[in-house]
């Protein structure tokens, strides 16, 4: 059942994710990415870790994805248009490169799939999928990572502020 | 095994999802689509550490994918930043039609 739910979401993931990259619409693009991100949060929930589901809603499909739409309707970008340059190289060489890492990263990872040890044995699955131990470990264990990174929100402020800012602002 | 969830499953799932992502990521010349398939390599590998960190059965997987997310928070901020500029500068943002950094 379990199984089930998730080999679902994830092929709906996998599906929106194609109309992501096929569609020539950038708004289209980002809607359909979306979809594929709250099917991902599915996955995430069924692979025990509920917070980090919520998170993926609210931190990825909330805010991170309204701001690519916001973006795109600022600048007004129009769908990609064909150019008439043909690139025959690029293409090959890009559709090439595309299916031997896909091969070569589904073939790894089947590979060890099977082989790492297992210790799930008598794990508690809502003991696994409980915040509180998130918490506990975030703020001792990796406290320094946790104030590295609030180092680095602040920095990106001020970076996405100096960049996006008009020159002949005050 | 996760609950009833062969790891296998989760890691061809993450596998093909990040192959997706290159494929977007070397298919479009649209910068913001470009950066939406990195967006979408990042939650591959979020997913195949949430897959590794409940089969092993510690709670690090959630603690890693906890920083990607911020981090990722960060990066659109700041590369969204820069296609602002840049569509300032050259009104348009296909990366075949940009070529500010070429002699």
């Amino acid at each position: 059942m379990e199984r089930l739910v998730f080999d679902a979401a994830a092929l709906l993931a996998m599906l929106f994710a194609g109309v992501m990259v096929v569609s020539r619409d950038p708004v289209k693009s980002v809607l359909a990415l979306v979809v594929s991100f709250f099917a991902l949060a599915v996955c995430y929930v069924m692979v025990l870790s509920p917070f980090i589901a919520g998170l993926q809603v609210i931190v990825y499909a909330g805010a991170i994805l309204v701001l690519f739409l916001f973006v795109l309707m600022l600048l007004n970008v129009g769908r990609e248009q064909p150019d008439g340059m043909p690139r025959p190289i690029q293409t090959v060489l890009g559709s090439l490169a595309v299916f031997v890492f896909a091969g070569l990263l589904l073939g790894m990872l089947r590979a060890s799939g099977s082989k790492i040890p297992l210790l799930t044995d008598g794990l508690d699955p809502v003991e696994m999928a409980r915040p509180a131990e998130l918490a506990r470990l975030l703020f001792s264990d990796y406290l320094l990572h946790f104030e590295a990174v609030s180092v680095l929100l602040l920095a990106a402020l001020v970076g996405a502020f100096v960049l996006a800012r008009r020159e002949d602002a005050p | 095994m996760i609950g009833s969830i062969p790891l296998s499953d989760v890691l061809l799932a993450s596998g093909a999802l990040f192959a997706i992502g290159v494929a977007g990521a070397l298919l479009r010349r649209n910068a913001i689509q470009i950066f939406l398939s990195i967006e979408l390599m990042m939650n591959a590998a979020n997913l195949a550490l949430l897959g590794y960190g409940a089969a092993l059965g510690t709670h690090e997987g959630q603690i890693v994918v906890f920083f990607v997310i911020a981090i990722a928070a960060a990066e659109a901020s700041v590369g969204l930043a820069i296609f602002v500029a840049l569509f300032r500068h050259t009104e348009t943002i296909d990366v075949n039609k940009i070529n500010l950094l070429k002699w």
